[in-house]
């Protein structure tokens, strides 16, 4: 998958489960901010991220992955 | 390894009357396949069938067994598991007093000691209930 569509692909996922506006997910923005993520809320994004890309964020990453673009590139380079 | 009975007591802090889990018969890092008999004086029967509170303790109990099995193998203590969250649960028959329920666990995703479990009961092949959870391992 490109990286142009695989940011379409977060995007769309990630407003659609978290009932956002895709226009508020940037690659600037904090993810747990945007998305208005709790720790319970949080294992909810980790396990659609595995189920729509395949690929598991374990928790000593996801430290790492603040940002839209951070989870970008994490993803992209795992695919 | 097959946990029975008071095995399971090496796997989860609960004890009678709110053990709702009789055997484990396997676990992996991924996945786990408890089981519970119903017997007559199990304080979630109702009438001679065994109702919602209790298949739900049970789902809880079994992710919470199938936890205490990684903490068995790496030789700690069980840790008190809480329910954070209950998502898509769908009873389809309340099991009868004598029945053996029979339960498949499978992790989804785990963060900072939150587990995300999606659970199935049987009864032989009969569906029994489905049911996703969150559940909080409480760190001594």
């Amino acid at each position: 998958m490109e990286k142009n569509e695989l940011i379409a692909k977060v995007n769309s996922v990630l407003a659609e489960e978290f009932e956002v506006e895709e226009s508020v997910i940037t690659a600037e923005a904090n993810i747990k901010q945007t998305l208005q993520l709790d720790s319970l809320s949080l294992v909810d994004m980790v396990a659609l991220i595995e189920s729509e890309f395949g690929v598991k964020i374990p928790a000593g990453d996801l430290a790492k992955v603040q940002t839209f673009g951070a989870l970008y590139d994490y993803l992209a380079e795992r695919q | 390894m097959i946990f029975r009975n008071n095995d399971i007591y090496q796997l989860i802090p609960q004890r009678p009357p709110m053990f709702m889990v009789d055997v484990v018969w396997a676990a992996t890092e991924s996945d786990a396949d408890t089981g519970l008999t119903i017997q007559e004086n199990n304080i979630f029967v109702e009438n001679g069938l065994f109702r919602e509170p209790g298949i739900i303790e049970h789902i809880a109990q079994s992710a919470a067994a199938f936890a205490g099995y990684g903490t068995f193998v790496r030789g700690e203590q069980p840790k008190l598991g809480y329910i954070g969250e209950i998502k898509d649960c769908v009873m389809h028959e309340f099991p009868h007093v004598g029945d053996e329920l029979r339960t498949r666990i499978e992790l989804v995703a785990e963060v900072n000691g939150i587990r995300l479990i999606n659970a199935e009961v049987h009864v032989q092949d009969i569906l029994i209930a489905t049911c996703q959870m969150k559940i909080f391992l409480k760190d001594d």
